[in-house]
């Protein structure tokens, strides 16, 4: 379990980067965090003719609030989304749902960018950013562009960000207020990979109706998906237990995951449904 | 006679850890040390990154090994080309199974000549993972990379993975020479199965699979060889137990035994995957005699998941019981298929620990045991706490749940109903094995004392009610045998190749010049048990002296004394009986030296706090650090005949083993100094998601006399913790092409501390009439019983599901399908 030979570069800004980007490409790979490339240079999984190391580049460690948006540099750790008391405020589903990515030291350790650049479909990271309408800042020779979360996630492990890119943020729009969350995990163990989750956002109006619903869920297809279905049918719904059980069924259809040693296909599709289901409750719990 | 004392003991509090002197003796205790918390003499040095570990040594001229291991389950090797390989600056050699077949023999193996094998694969691999060439390099690093530049032809075979299917008649055979992919099949009956079962009022029967799971360590077992002087090969090793086998590794080198030296390392845990470890420091042997150069190979995790030979106990059981209408347990019946892969280095001695306690504290005479071991396309079985007891322990008491369940008596009635008691021992069991003391009822006592069951029955009906919540509770009393008599590897077989009768262990005790205390272990070196502080703390029982101030080394293979090393929770009662012996002989020189000193009769004196001196008047004696000046430095003032020094050895001898019969009706005392336990869970169970999680557990263990509260309380822990892996997530899993798909600690999950239930812990001590202070071995803990307890925990919180845990590990998705199956059937309930 060592690595091949690689080159090793660490650049400390971005310009900088992404010139070393767009002279190797796809025969480069970012080092963030490297809780999970890390582990799989060792077993020779990736062979990278050259390792960029963005940590030394101050740029990528800020966060950068405003009254509309929190802003996360590429290389801010997980563990920041856990204890910040402004991310506690103005996007409470983050620190709901950085508890179940990884152990602690993984957070500590372990960047946002990196997450949602591995994107790994039971990842929680995506899973939230696809939830909460994140944008993706991407730095290329001609700039930076912006994408949506929705349309980052490009299939298994892979996104939208090009040879010669390198993901420098995530931007999140905060929510109105009153907005309900909640983020529901069940992995074999505490830290494990999620089997399913589900994340929600969610209004209720006057009547206490469902007037808006974001629901993104994990570890049932090759990247993690917003339940548009479910959404549909929960806006304008007075939401109890059966009637949202029932909207969270139709989560079922999106589910693709085959058998694995951890999970069934069947036990993927009862789970997804109850895991959105409960976010889903936890969310209206909360909503005001 | 035995007695048995409940003492109070909470090993986990911080007032019992402050160290040796300040601790002082248990209320009521006959001895000084023994019975103490006392910290471990190991901590520091392992605590401070000093524990000399086998990746951490260095030596001049140093190079790496790394293994190509086979991609497929089953093949035939047509070429390996290293051309490619030994172009990369760096790398020196090839070393392929060719070169094993022209220059060595077979590896040590206890199952049959006929499945030989060989550190690296010749002419076929038999596992995915399998070793098949070794490439060694200036560095680890280097040597990964010709890995890599290997180009390796094999010609696939059909796998076989399913041991039912290997047992068909047109099965591919897994080792041609041995002509049938059933590496063992023997039936023993004992006392009157078929009238047994014909005349019961109730026969359970089931169908039971026990999954492959395997003792992980922190460290992966490694080895560094070095061409020594004189033709000597010096292997440095943290394998287990080596100067009991290491004359085998020099038969499979072609070395003569006295040009092998095997120089002790401390293991960085094992629970039984370095028992008998014997393919790494074989391989690195090799490698090393093929480059003339020290050659180090430790296996990386890849490397131990899929190829440490270590894999355990892969069981599929048809199993019956019969009962009595009033619940009397009569008799058992076992049919076991053991898929134990590719090899059989250890023949079936895990079915001999099943059979050391196979009717569990039971009073039951009859018991038949079917097995057929059977070879199919994975990595071998080795060890693991438990060694194949604990197997029997979940099937036993899955059976006895069933029964209860049909009878309508509790669990703990039904088992109480059956105990042996306490004025039976010793008992023989059907087999021939004999139970030496026991008192179960108190140790049932002493649990149901801790976990109060009408309140947990009330709150179970109350969540289900009032909660819509699953909570369920489990009980089991298991066996937990210890010290195992080497006969148990052989009397298998009617002609045995090698009936070894001998499984001693040995100490060295010397008082130096200045007075202070060395003891020489003798099978291995530290293993990540507390074998130093044992030997200190029985010392200091000899001796009067403070533990602290004896110091601990263990000897070489060229130096050692007979000895078995640790396995089957035997080191503990074995070592104490080595120190012993040692202590009486040299007790004697040291009274024959100050008599003749002082001028006094031999038998008036004692020793006693670290002094010898007169019975009665203390003021007449002297210093050990006085007799050792005479010892040593005035022969002249020594009685007549005697020789300088103050140095004893003793090796202690199995404390009661018997032959079996010829004809196998009664397969002998082989694994006698029995320990027991009582285990209740509480547990909830989310029927919606299939998690689990624990309320309440309670662990209650005798083991005899206990040294060491803290150590005994650190197996009971421990083997819980693996007892909850086996049982809920761990796995070593083959696809249906024999792929391994569980290569890395991302699949192959290991219970951290947040799948550990908080444990309350008691101790029951009837002491052993056989062994010295009447130890028992624990080191099993928790593992003989988890299993079952959670199995049980599980049923009954589900039952109205109709949950029967029939297979291990129990998995979210298996949970979650019985409910939904029996809710359908019960016409579609909605979920939640």
């Amino acid at each position: 379990m060592k690595p091949p030979p690689f080159a090793y570069y660490d650049p400390t800004s971005v310009d900088e980067a992404v010139s070393l980007r767009a002279e190797h490409e796809f025969d480069s790979l970012i080092l963030a965090g490297g809780q999970s490339l890390v582990p799989m240079l060792n077993i020779r999984l990736a062979r990278p003719e050259v390792l960029i190391d963005i940590n030394r580049i101050e740029d990528l460690q800020t966060v950068r609030v405003t009254d509309t948006h929190v802003e996360f540099g590429a290389t801010v750790r997980q563990h920041h989304l856990e204890v910040d008391p402004v991310v506690r405020e103005k996007l409470p589903l983050l620190p709901e749902m950085a508890r179940y990515i990884g152990h602690v030291e993984n957070r500590h350790r372990g960047t946002i960018g990196g997450s949602l650049a591995h994107a790994d479909s039971a990842a929680e990271l995506p899973t939230a950013a696809i939830t909460m309408d994140a944008e993706m800042v991407i730095a290329g020779p001609n700039g930076v562009r912006v994408e949506a979360a929705q349309d980052f996630f490009a299939g298994w492990m892979s996104t939208t960000v090009d040879g010669d890119e390198l993901l420098v943020a995530v931007r999140f729009p905060v929510p109105r207020a009153g907005t309900g969350y909640g983020f529901v995990e069940v992995a074999r163990r505490d830290g494990d990979f999620a089997l399913a989750a589900a994340a929600a956002q969610l209004t209720l109006d006057e009547s206490g109706r469902i007037a808006s619903a974001a629901i993104g869920v994990a570890s049932i297809t090759d990247r993690p998906v917003r339940a548009g279905a479910v959404e549909r049918q929960l806006v304008g719904m007075l939401p109890t237990r059966a009637s949202v059980r029932e909207a969270a069924a139709a989560i079922v259809e999106e589910v693709t995951a085959s058998d694995d040693m951890h999970a069934t296909h069947a036990y993927r599709r009862h789970l997804a449904a109850v895991v959105t289901a409960r976010a889903v409750t936890a969310a209206v719990a909360r909503a005001s | 006679m035995t007695t048995t004392t409940t003492p109070d003991s909470t090993p986990n509090s911080a007032g019992d850890r402050s160290g040796t002197e300040s601790v002082p003796a248990p209320e009521g205790s006959r001895h000084r040390y023994l019975g103490r918390s006392m910290k471990r003499v190991e901590d520091p040095r392992l605590l401070v990154g000093r524990g000399g570990y086998i990746a951490d040594t260095k030596m001049a001229g140093l190079t790496h090994a790394a293994i190509y291991r086979s991609p497929v389950a089953h093949g035939r090797i047509v070429s390996i080309d290293a051309t490619e390989a030994l172009k990369i600056p760096g790398v020196i050699a090839v070393v392929t199974g060719e070169d094993c077949k022209a220059h060595m023999n077979p590896c040590m193996n206890f199952g049959p000549a006929t499945i030989a094998q060989y550190p690296l694969a010749v002419d076929k691999v038999r596992y995915a993972g399998e070793a098949v060439a070794a490439v060694i390099a200036e560095s680890r690093y280097i040597a990964e990379d010709g890995v890599d530049a290997l180009v390796v032809e094999i010609e696939a075979l059909p796998p076989l993975v399913d041991p039912f299917k290997a047992l068909e008649d047109d099965a591919p055979i897994l080792h041609e020479e041995h002509g049938t992919n059933l590496a063992y099949e023997r039936t023993f009956v004992f006392g009157e199965v078929e009238d047994t079962f014909a005349g019961a009022d109730l026969v359970i029967e089931d169908r039971l699979h026990w999954g492959r799971s395997a003792g992980m360590p922190l460290e992966t077992t490694g080895a560094i060889a070095r061409p020594g002087l004189n033709g000597v090969l010096e292997i440095h090793c943290n394998s287990m137990n080596f100067s009991y086998f290491v004359f085998l590794i020099a038969t499979a080198l072609k070395l003569p035994s006295n040009r092998v030296t095997m120089h002790p390392v401390p293991a960085g845990g094992s629970f039984g995957s370095k028992f008998t470890a014997h393919k790494v420091p074989t391989l690195a042997g090799f490698l090393a005699l093929q480059v003339q150069r020290p050659v180090s190979y430790v296996e990386d995790r890849q490397d131990h998941l899929m190829n440490s030979d270590h894999h355990a106990s892969d069981r599929y059981y048809d199993a019956r019981l019969a009962v009595k209408g009033d619940g009397t347990l009569l008799g058992l019946d076992i049919d076991v298929v053991d898929d134990y892969g590719a090899f059989l280095q250890f023949g079936v001695g895990t079915h001999g620990n099943a059979l050391s306690q196979g009717v569990g504290p039971y009073r039951m005479q009859n018991l038949r045991y079917h097995l057929r071991a059977v070879l199919t396309n994975k990595c071998q079985q080795g060890a693991y706490r438990g060694f194949g007891s604990e197997v029997q322990n979940w099937v036993l008491e899955r059976l006895i749940d069933q029964a209860a369940a049909r009878l309508g008596m509790a669990p703990e009635e039904i088992r109480r109903k059956n105990f042996i008691q306490k004025d039976q021992f010793p008992y023989k069991i059907p087999g021939g094995n004999l139970y030496d003391s026991g008192d179960y009822d108190a140790v049932l006592d002493k649990a149901l004392g801790m976990v109060d069951l009408d309140h947990w029955r009330a709150e179970q009906k109350r969540l289900r009610e009032e909660e819509d919540r699953y909570i369920g509770i489990g009980l089991v009393t298991t066996q937990e045998r210890s010290v195992f008599s080497s006969t148990e590897f052989w009397y298998w077989f009617d002609e045995p190749a090698f009936p070894i009768t001998s499984s001693p262990e040995s100490a060295t005790i010397t008082i130096d010049p200045s007075g202070e205390f060395q003891v020489l272990l003798h099978s291995q070196a530290m293993w990540g048990n507390s074998p130093e502080t044992v030997a200190a703390m029985v010392v200091a029982e000899e001796f009067g002296i403070d533990p602290a101030k004896v110091n601990i080394r263990y000897a070489d293979s060229a130096h050692a004394l007979p000895g078995t090393g640790p396995g089957g929770s035997r080191f503990t009662v074995m070592v104490t009986g080595a120190i012993r012996g040692a202590s009486r002989k040299l007790h004697k020189k040291i009274i024959d030296i100050a008599a003749h000193t002082l001028e006094v009769p031999a038998e008036d004196m004692e020793i006693t706090n670290g002094r010898v001196q007169v019975k009665g008047a203390p003021e007449v004696g002297q210093e050990l650090a006085e007799v050792a000046a005479t010892a040593y430095f005035f022969a002249l003032n020594l009685p007549e005949g005697m020789t300088s020094g103050l140095e004893e050895q003793y090796t202690y001898d199995h404390p009661l083993t018997s032959l079996p019969s010829a004809d196998r009706s009664d397969l002998g005392i082989f694994y006698p100094i029995m320990g027991h336990n009582c285990h209740i869970a509480v547990m909830e169970v989310d029927p919606d998601t299939g998690q689990v999680s624990f309320l309440d557990y309670a662990a209650v263990h005798d083991a005899g006399t206990i040294v060491n509260p803290i150590t005994l309380g650190g197996h009971v822990t421990g083997g819980t913790a693996q007892g909850v892996g086996t049982a809920l997530l761990e796995e070593l899993a083959y696809d249906e092409a024999g792929q391994f798909k569980s290569a890395t600690f991302l699949d192959y999950l290991i219970p951290t501390a947040n799948e550990v239930p908080a444990m309350k812990m008691g101790h029951v001590e009837t002491p052993s009439p056989f062994t010295e202070y009447g130890i028992k071995g624990g080191g099993e803990g928790g593992r003989m019983a988890t299993p079952g307890v959670i199995s049980a925990a599980i049923d009954d919180a589900l039952r109205e599901y109709g949950m029967q845990v029939r297979q291990l590990p129990i998995k979210p998705s298996d949970i979650v399908q019985t409910v939904l199956a029996a809710k359908a059937a019960n016409g579609g309930a909605a979920t939640t």
